[in-house]
């Protein structure tokens, strides 16, 4: 069940991602990077995944592209005029055989929506569904697996955070930590 | 990727006119003045709200980490970085996911289990505990969204404004 709409974001975002591969302007192509995000995100709401969503329009395709922004004002466009990357036709071979490959596992997915998939049907996804709403008092069972059943994990996830932010900028700034 | 040969990496040309990323304009200005605060506000919104609709401490603290950017935007970046500090990103990042462990070691001391919100003597203490773990999550992203800002725009020559 998909209709033209579906269909056309995945061909506006697949239009992206390949405009981000082949300009040779940087800035267009971060341009085109930013639209690719928000068609993800538009994607994930179709998906039924507002959560994820949320944060691919936030982190995609708002701060990315202000940080990649800032990146190329240290950098110059190229002098020639040619719009699009001159394509490696070997490296482009290699792409689609590793595109080819993964594409095979896609038939081993569920449908969307499928009933029967392991997803719906599994006795975790029972007890979360079952008991969230009365055992954490909130109305969003996403943030009580999250932050409740699953409290441990989000807390690795913040020190991921923490340890990839906190390495990154020792490394890039001499001034914030003196 | 073969750009990134071509390109000679410095300053750049913005810096090569002496005229930095920064530009004034009045309507940046105007218009980051009048929606900073509902920004702010949504971002809190989507951070505490996260309990009861979409969104969470990741999300809301992308965006409250993007009013700052906005600031930097509309009035300087230097100028903001200088209000701001050196050290109130870090601080912020450290604080979140000491708040967060905190709290697991806490229930713990109480007798429960590491992050076993029920124990605390509050009333709602599963509700409450988490919004404000959804809050320690949001000062850890909004801290390293703002710090990575200051520390990839640092190195420009930005002459900066008096109005921040």
């Amino acid at each position: 069940m998909t209709g033209a709409l579906e269909v056309g974001l995945v061909a506006f975002v697949l239009a992206c991602a390949v405009a981000t591969a082949l300009l040779r302007d940087v800035l267009g192509s971060i341009i085109a990077f930013g639209a690719y995000s928000l068609g993800i995100a538009v994607i994930w709401v179709f998906l039924r995944a507002p959560d994820v969503g949320l944060t691919e329009a936030a982190v995609g395709a708002g701060i990315m592209t202000v940080l990649f922004l800032l990146t190329i004002a240290k950098t110059v466009r190229p002098a020639d005029d040619e719009v699009l990357e001159s394509v490696d036709l070997r490296a482009l071979a290699v792409s689609l055989a590793l595109v080819a490959v993964l594409s095979t596992t896609l038939v081993a997915l569920p449908a969307v929506g499928d009933p029967g998939s392991a997803v719906a049907s599994d006795n975790v996804t029972d007890y979360y569904l079952d008991n969230a709403y009365e055992e954490t008092e909130v109305k969003n069972a996403v943030t009580a697996v999250l932050a409740a059943y699953r409290g441990f994990d989000t807390l690795g996830e913040a020190v991921v955070v923490y340890s990839a932010g906190i390495g990154l900028l020792v490394v890039l700034d001499r001034e914030v930590l003196g | 990727m073969s750009d990134a040969e071509e390109v000679p990496v410095g300053d750049g040309a913005a810096a090569e006119d002496g005229r930095g990323l920064y530009v004034e304009s009045p309507i940046i200005m105007t218009t980051v003045r009048i929606i900073t605060p509902f920004v702010f506000t949504l971002g809190l919104f989507v951070m505490f709200h996260g309990a009861d609709s979409s969104g969470g401490g990741f999300q809301g603290g992308v965006i409250v980490g993007t009013v700052v950017l906005m600031l930097a935007i509309a009035f300087g970046i230097e100028t903001t970085r200088d209000w701001v500090g050196p050290r109130l990103a870090v601080a912020l990042v450290g604080l979140g996911v000491l708040a967060f462990l905190l709290t697991g070691i806490g229930s713990v001391l109480l007798g429960g289990g590491f992050l076993e919100y029920e124990v605390y003597p509050v009333p709602h203490a599963i509700k409450y505990g988490i919004e404000f773990v959804e809050l320690a999550i949001g000062l850890v992203v909004s801290g390293i969204v703002t710090g990575l800002f200051f520390v990839i725009a640092a190195g420009m020559a930005d002459d900066g404004s008096d109005l921040a």
